[in-house]
């Protein structure tokens, strides 16, 4: 039991040092296996998405380099035969993610007044209704056949 | 920050009742619209999805490597555009240029991939004639290459502007209003590279077609 003890409960005198309870420490730093990287890229993200910030050439690195990395992954799903039956709805998600990052981020519309955001978003869902009855009529008139 | 009647949004004074910018308010009503617009090319075409009965098929001419090359460069000039609004918003008119100049050129690229696609298609006889897969698919393509065209226009015009002296951080709404303009004709790409390259470049015969033997 003392050796128990030893190795888990920390004595404030052991190398070992591994705070096991939050009354041996109270408020441990990072006691997840990442260490401090998981709060410090949640304040990160927090602080390129508050608008806090004013956004910097690297920031714009940044979202281009998620939008390549996601195009990277829709061309290679695309020659994976079998991911095949999953290729519609994986190209609408990666359409729509890389969508959302670009006029968010790069049209800057996170950060903008809510007025263009309303305008663009309003027309967006007429377009998004056009759209589906086109599709609609498509499927239960069959016109084109 | 309002001051009777007045506000100041990133620089910009704005002397109306909305307290937004009536350019970009304009053009953000406009992208509106082409959203819709775009919405029912990409509509109709899903909607003629297999439904031609003679070739070329999609599987038959589509060219997704190349198509993927066109496509990063359109993704990376958006980088571009909004780098070269950023330097201009600082003054730093040199990097402003570079980066305006790298857009242009990334848009001829895009096009020159798009002339070669369109001339390579009509070479095996795929014409916007031939079926309805021909018909819908130069329709939305050209449409947005033609967005692509005057987008490129326009940045030319401001980049004759930038050297005149006459684009400044004063007024880089106006390099603002062309970046959205871009980004916008990027999104609507990302778009139709999704639904009509990758979705559709397996569609062969569908039932009751006719084979395709070949082109020229």
């Amino acid at each position: 039991m003392s050796i128990l003890k030893d190795l888990f409960h920390y004595d404030g005198n052991g190398w070992w040092k591994i705070p096991k309870t939050s009354e041996a420490d109270e408020n441990p730093p990072h006691e997840h296996p990442f260490g401090g990287f998981v709060i410090k890229f949640k304040n990160f993200i927090t602080f390129i998405t508050s608008g806090k910030g004013h956004a910097g050439p690297v920031y714009y690195w940044v979202i281009a380099g998620i939008l390549g990395v996601i195009t990277l992954i829709e061309v290679w799903w695309f020659d994976v035969e079998a991911l095949a039956y999953l290729l519609v709805p994986a190209m609408l998600g990666f359409s729509i993610l890389k969508f959302i990052l670009v006029v968010a981020f790069f049209m800057h519309l996170r950060f903008d007044h809510k007025m263009y955001s309303t305008v663009f978003v309003t027309c967006m869902i007429i377009g998004i209704i056009i759209f589906t009855l086109f599709l609609f009529l498509s499927a239960f008139h069959g016109f084109g056949n | 920050m309002a001051n009777q009647g007045i506000t100041v949004h990133h620089g910009e004074e704005i002397n109306n009742s909305t307290g937004v910018s009536n350019k970009k308010l304009l053009m953000w009503a406009f992208l509106g619209s082409d959203v819709m617009f775009f919405g029912t090319f990409i509509g109709t075409f899903m909607a003629y999805r297999n439904k031609s009965l003679v070739g070329p098929y999609p599987a038959d001419t589509l060219d997704i490597p190349i198509t993927s090359v066109s496509t990063f460069v359109l993704l990376m000039s958006s980088l571009g555009i909004v780098l070269a609004l950023h330097y201009l918003k600082e003054s730093k008119m040199a990097l402003a240029k570079l980066w305006l100049i790298l857009v242009i050129v990334m848009g001829l690229i895009f096009i020159g991939f798009q002339v070669y696609e369109f001339s390579h298609f009509a070479h095996i006889g795929m014409t916007p004639q031939v079926n309805l897969f021909g018909s819908t698919f130069f329709t939305l393509t050209s449409l947005h290459g033609a967005h692509v065209s005057l987008g490129i226009l326009w940045l030319i015009f401001l980049l004759y502007n930038e050297y005149n002296g006459n684009l400044t951080s004063e007024n880089a709404i106006d390099l603002e209003l062309a970046g959205l303009y871009w980004h916008f004709v990027d999104i609507v790409w990302i778009i139709i590279f999704g639904l009509l390259y990758l979705i559709t470049a397996g569609d062969g015969v569908p039932p009751g077609g006719v084979p395709w033997t070949g082109g020229h």
